[in-house]
């Protein structure tokens, strides 16, 4: 695991991950009207005194639209922020509900796959919950 | 020059513009989307399935659509959007104004509402759009979502109906709010299909064709 925190980010990899999903994601991305409607539907958004972070389309927006902002140029870091978004704040139990009918799951699931692609995930075994977070 | 081609030429374009994206957006939707699986149902449930008579099954149905929705969690912001989303189309559908132009573009027109009404109607649009614009600027949870392209959006949507309303009461100068009228009502058609504003059609793709929990009936698609 250490050695996969101090390898440098293979910024080809997670643009060609980007392109490879581009259609679907850039169309579920740009067709979000920014309502904020999905955020009864998120367990975590209720439980944490409707905080606005916990919102659906506020993680999907600032974890996988990001990486699209960013076209792939992202270092550590910001993985390790984006890391906390779709790790801990969102378990991806698949109900959170868009009246558009946008899948956000889908973008929470691929963040998390590029994420991983880079070694960037909690570490389950051994240490307490609360420090992976 | 400038004034000949928006209210001639453009008009037309525009029109084009946006059932041609309409259209792509339609077909690119079933390329990037794929058939879903089968359901297979356990043989308890094939057999429930049989036995079960059509009101059963309509009941079913309407349990399904009528259960805890988003109309529970948000009454008053449903019933104010689904009144600005119906407005939206009926007001320039059925304007008196509009039909007598395509009477004498085409020789066709559709039913008309009386004046007052349509009148009455736009005030009702300017007011939700008030409401949303309130909702963007004060309400924390549609802040943190809301960028400088989301107030553009609500402009290009509300700028066809404040200038027609300014325009019908003769307020300011009738020729260039007219033209304006035109043009924004152009601007509107054409970004539609292209931006977050074909949810116009992508609602009903998404919420009738794909297969999801929110899905109003049984969808055929898959992500």
């Amino acid at each position: 695991m250490s050695e996969l925190k101090t390898t440098p980010i293979d910024q080809k990899e997670i643009r060609r991950m980007l392109d490879q999903k581009k259609k679907k994601m850039k169309r579920l991305l740009s067709h979000c009207v920014h309502c904020s409607l999905c955020a009864e539907s998120c367990f975590l958004f209720t439980a944490h005194h409707q905080d606005p972070q916990y919102m659906p389309s506020y993680k999907a927006i600032q974890s996988l639209g990001k990486l699209y902002r960013k076209r792939g140029t992202v270092d550590r870091d910001f993985l390790e922020r984006i890391k906390k978004i779709v790790w801990r704040n969102c378990v991806l139990c698949r109900r959170c509900y868009c009246p558009i009918g946008i899948d956000l799951p889908s973008m929470i699931a691929f963040a998390r796959s590029i994420c991983r692609s880079q070694g960037v995930y909690p570490e389950m075994d051994g240490s307490p919950a609360e420090s992976w977070l | 020059m400038m004034i000949d081609f928006v209210q001639g030429p453009l008009i037309w374009i525009a029109v084009g513009l946006f059932l041609l994206g309409l259209l792509f957006q339609g077909i690119q939707f079933f390329a990037v989307t794929r058939k879903r699986e089968p359901r297979f149902l356990t043989p308890e449930a094939q057999k429930e399935k049989a036995a079960s008579r059509w009101f059963e099954e309509i009941g079913r149905r309407v349990r399904r659509l009528t259960r805890r929705t988003v109309l529970g969690t948000h009454p008053f912001l449903i019933v104010i959007t689904s009144i600005f989303h119906i407005l939206l189309f009926g007001v320039p559908l059925f304007l008196l104004g509009h039909h007598i132009l395509l009477d004498s573009a085409l020789g066709v027109s559709l039913w008309s509402l009386p004046e007052s009404i349509s009148h009455a109607m736009t005030i009702v649009i300017l007011l939700c759009t008030l409401f949303f614009l309130g909702r963007r600027l004060f309400l924390a949870r549609v802040r943190v979502l809301t960028t400088a392209y989301d107030y553009l959006m609500l402009l290009i949507t509300m700028a066809p109906f404040l200038t027609g309303f300014l325009a019908y009461h003769q307020w300011f100068d009738y020729r260039t709010l007219i033209f304006l009228h035109i043009l924004a009502g152009e601007v509107l058609l054409i970004v539609i299909p292209f931006t977050r504003l074909g949810h116009m059609i992508f609602f009903f793709l998404y919420r009738f064709f794909i297969d999801s929990e929110y899905s109003f009936v049984r969808g055929t698609r898959a992500w």
